[in-house]
Order: structure tokens, then sequence, then C-alpha cells
């Protein structure tokens, strides 16, 4: 028995570093050694907090959505901008399409599953992927070089993603085009309006939350929904929600209106936490509030 | 620091009256209510910094940084208001800021070095640094630190400040971001740091006040504003810089856009590192120079 065991040791021991070598192998094979005339100068290569001597804190964003790691490289040409090429690998593709939902305000289906692009930039996610892709220079070379690599690293990713459920859940009706955040850390609870300085909800990486925005400027409404692993995590955090924002309101679905003439609502969905906040008439909030639960998801 | 809902921010504001929408749409007053001390904080704007193209005129930032200096300590030559910062005698550390995208502007760096070379202190006793601050042997030896960087927006401290400038001389930087780095303030309780701090200077030349990643400098999410803040207070001069970009941001996206993840750590250290005050009614603004879209 003890063979065995040493055996299937010296077995691991020994493949161990092949598959590793073989993780990384399957993200850099996105990515070209050359395209038109731009040739690879350097590789980038960084796994979890690692990150941190790449972008310092601003890995944290990353981490907090469950990263894998980053591989990238720098792509230099004659005379032409330097390209760089980051990918974040993340621990699932929901995770990968959060990160896009923090990076972009606006909704652009050229490239991957959602994308983003500016005059130096491109970005895009695509199954567990979230690839950023930035020019040195604002020139006009910029901008065909990473449409070109973005297209190349668009198509040598085979597969595509759900998004996730909650997110389907949202009703379109007067939803704000990419005004909608896809997250499972607290931090970003405050991201479009300030809810709380402190976990309120009891978000963490088992619950799946989205917040979005609907209406105009001038008639905007937040909603918040949150997924929980279990009938009492949800109900916990309700009622929490429900001592806070409305403590003397009775029955499910308390509609009060607060000191700043807004309109607040909360009520539970199975394992689901809803609330509005910042609605501009009681018609705004009991408007969503119907389409939410005459929703299929 | 208390926990605060914006139920409960609501109730208070209402109990002051007017400004409530406002307040809920400033991040910065939600995290600190306790301030207690006023502080004075110089901006200074130049429209001809950039007049001569994308880098900013040495001259007109030399001019900038001495007026300002004088204008904060009530003195003035700009001889007499280093002097009343730097003695000849010290060890001096600029703690500057080299992030490739928005470093910043070298011409900041060689007229603070100059500034303090002015004062009497010898070459071999100033050295400016940023990521080999732990390892330099004239930050080891500081007496004193003038601490200066840009601003721009950063996606998990909210902005990146004087107070977040700091963080390389922590022996593990990570150690810091927790809650979207709210615990910055305790940074100024390293030996290395502790009480050495003369003078803050943080760069309005190219502020950043929007990102797409995290990597990236954003150029057209910055621009040319031209100004400059000075204090001797980091938080009091972060809050007026936030401030700054909170009303970029609102002017551009057109609408209120809080920054993503709020800029805690600003007012914690107010709150609970009492390192000064980002309360704007506590702080004594005086503006000198361009006017006009100053924001604040």
């Amino acid at each position: 028995m003890c063979r065995v065991w040493i055996y299937v040791f010296v077995v691991c021991y020994l493949y161990m570093p092949t598959w590793v070598c073989a993780q990384k192998f399957d993200v850099m094979k996105l990515l070209p050694e050359k395209f038109d005339n731009y040739q690879v100068s350097n590789w980038l290569d960084y796994e979890g907090e690692a990150l941190f001597d790449y972008i310092n804190g601003g890995a944290e964003l990353y981490l907090s959505y469950g990263l894998v790691g980053m591989t990238g490289c720098k792509y230099n040409g004659d005379g032409l901008p330097q390209v760089t090429v980051e990918i974040y690998e993340m621990t699932s593709p929901a995770n990968a399409f959060g990160v896009y939902t923090q990076s972009r305000d606006k909704e652009e289906y050229e490239y991957g599953q959602g994308s983003l692009s500016g005059s130096d930039f491109l970005l895009f996610w695509k199954d567990k992927y979230y690839v950023i892709i930035t020019a040195g220079k604002v020139l006009p070379e910029s901008g065909k070089a990473i449409r070109r690599i973005a297209s190349l690293i668009d198509k040598a990713i085979p597969e595509k993603s759900r998004i996730p459920a909650i997110v389907d859940a949202l009703p379109k009706e007067n939803l704000v085009p990419g005004g909608y955040l896809y997250f499972h850390h607290y931090i970003w609870l405050n991201a479009y309006l300030f809810i709380a300085n402190y976990n309120l909800v009891n978000i963490s990486d088992k619950t799946d939350a989205v917040l979005a925005k609907y209406g105009d400027a001038d008639n905007r409404c937040y909603l918040l929904m949150v997924d929980y692993t279990d009938t009492t995590a949800a109900i916990t955090a309700w009622k929490q929600l429900k001592k806070e924002f409305a403590p003397d309101a009775t029955g499910e679905r308390p509609k009060l209106r607060l000191e700043d003439g807004t309109w607040f609502t909360t009520w539970m969905l199975g394992k689901r936490l809803c609330a509005i906040f910042d609605a501009k008439s009681i018609n705004q909030i009991d408007n969503l509030y119907n389409l939410i639960i005459t929703s299929k998801y | 620091m208390e926990n605060i809902s914006r139920r409960e921010l609501l109730k208070r504001t209402a109990m002051m009256a007017a400004g409530g929408a406002l307040f809920l749409n400033r991040p910065i007053n939600t995290w600190a209510m306790e301030s207690e001390a006023a502080s004075k904080v110089v901006l200074i704007r130049n429209q001809k910094l950039y007049a001569g193209g994308d880098t900013p005129d040495p001259a007109v930032c030399e001019q900038m940084i001495d007026e300002a200096v004088c204008r904060l300590t009530g003195l003035d030559t700009p001889k007499d208001a280093w002097a009343s910062i730097i003695k000849p005698t010290d060890i001096v550390g600029i703690k500057t800021n080299q992030w490739n995208g928005l470093p910043t502007p070298s011409c900041v760096n060689d007229t603070l070095k100059a500034r303090v070379l002015g004062v009497g202190v010898t070459e071999d006793k100033v050295s400016v640094d940023d990521r080999g601050v732990k390892r330099n042997p004239v930050f080891q030896q500081a007496t004193a630190l003038i601490n200066t960087r840009p601003m721009r927006t950063h996606a998990w401290s909210g902005v990146g400040t004087l107070l977040k400038n700091y963080i390389m001389f922590a022996e593990k930087p990570s150690d810091y971001h927790e809650d979207s780095c709210a615990v910055l303030g305790s940074l100024q309780e390293l030996p290395i740091v502790k009480g050495k701090t003369r003078l803050h200077l943080l760069v309005m030349f190219t502020p950043q006040f929007h990102h797409v990643a995290p990597s990236k400098f954003a150029e057209e999410y910055s621009w040319k504003y031209g100004g400059l803040l000075v204090g001797f207070d980091p938080v009091a001069v972060d809050s007026v810089g936030l401030r700054i970009i909170e009303a970029k941001r609102r002017e551009y996206f057109n609408e209120d856009r809080p920054l993503n993840p709020p800029a805690k750590h600003i007012a914690v250290a107010d709150t609970r590192y009492h390192l000064g005050t980002s309360d704007p009614s506590k702080i004594e603004l005086i503006k000198l120079g361009w006017d006009e879209n100053s924001y604040v």
C-alpha cells in the first residue's frame, strides 16, 4: 500500500510542472508572437497577488473577482506605437463579466461578449477572460493595431459563456445602457450611489449581486438584487436592510418616502433580496417591482 | 468610524436642513463627520502652464510652487518661506510618484530639490525617490519629508492621494489594501515617516478623473487643470483635490457619478487617525491665479 502512495506521489510530482505549464500555455497561445508589423518584445505573467508588482493596488479590482493570473505581452514595431495586451484569467466567466461591468459605461459588442473602445484602448470579455489592449500613443496606427490584435485574440478564445442569471433578471425597460454592475464584494455596493459604508446586506463571494440604474438622469432610480445561497441568509440580509431603512414599516414589501423625498422599497423573492433606492415617485418603484416579479428569472 | 447607511445619513442631513441630496453625493462627507481643526490649503492655477504644448513650462511651475508656499507660510519671499519649512541641517526625502502613466512632473521634483538646496541642505542630504525609498539611505536617515504626487482615480482606493503616496514606505503595501485602502492613514505611524513630513503638494496639472483600466493612464479622462494644491495637512489637501475630481466627473458625465469605490481612506485618515480634516467647512481654501472652471 505504501508503495502505491509513493508511486502516486512521484507521478504527481513529475507531472505537476507540465500541468502548470499547460495551464500557462493555454493563455499564452491566445497571443500571437507576430501580427502585421508587430512582434512581441516582452511577455507579462503574474499570478494572484503577484499582480501587485505590475499594477500595485489596482490589482485588488481583479482579486475581488477571483483572479487566476494575468498573462500578456508588449508588441513593438518599427516606427509604430507600442501595444500592450493584458489577458486576465478569472476563476469563472461570471467573474470576467463582472470585471467588464466595472469598466464599461456603454454597451458595445464588436469584440468578445462585450467590449469598450477608446482612442488608445480596447477591452472585452469572453468566457473566463477579460482582455485589455492599450497603445502607448494616440495615433491612427494605434487604433488599427488595437483592433487587429483584439480580433485575433477574440477568435482564439473558442468558447462563449452565459452571463450570470441574476443579470438576466434585470428588467430591460428603462435600464440605462451599460448601467449595471455585477459583483460579489461589498466594496462595490456604493458604486452608483451611497448605500452604506459597511457590508449592510452581507455580500460575499458566495453571493451574486447586481446594481443597476434605471431612468434618465433626472428620473434615476437604482435597483439592487442579491442572490444568497439559501433563504435563511437572504432573510437575514433583508431584515438588516429593512431595519436600517424602514425600521417601523410592516409587511413584506415596505414602501416609504425618505427624508430627501425619494422612495425606497425592499422585498424578497425566494433566495433573492431586491431593493429600489432613490425612486422619484411611488409609481416608479411599483412599475419596476411589477416588471421584476413577472420576470421569468 | 461608525457604520452609516443612506437612511441614517438622510436623517442627519434632514436635521441639518438644506443641501441633502448634494450631501449624499459626496462620499467624503459620508465617511467623515467628526473633524475639528481648520486647515489652510492653497490652490494655485496658471493657464500658461501648458502654453508651450503638452509639457508643463518649468518656469511657470517654479513660480506656482514659490507663490503657493509663500502664501501658505505667510512669508514674503520663497527663500524665507522655504527656510521656515526646512532647516539647513535637515536630511530631506522628497517622496515623489513615478507611475508611468501620470508621474509627478519633473519640474515639480526639480523645483522642490532646488528649494531644499537653496535653504542650505547639501546635495548628499536630499533625494527624490518613489519605489526605492525603503532602501534609500537619505530616506532611511531623513529628518524631513516632502510629499508630492499627481491626483488620479484609482481602481481600489477611489483616488490616488498624498495619503496613498506613502504606501511605498510599507514593508508589504498590500497589507493596506483592505476595505478599499481605508487604513492608508496608518502609514503615517511608520517610524520611517512619523512626524517628518513638512509639506504636501498635490499636483493637479492634468488630473485623471476616470479610468477604464488600472494599468493605463486614461488620457481622454484627464484635462489640463493647471493647478497645484499645497498645504501642511494631507487630509485637507487630498479632500480638496477629491472635490475637484468629483466636480469634473459630474460635469463630464452630466450626472452624479460617485467614485467607484469611494475614497474612504481620506475621511478615515481624519476620523480614525486624526491626521487632519476632510470636512470642507473646516478647510480654509486660498485660491490664487486662474479661476475659470476651478470647481471649488
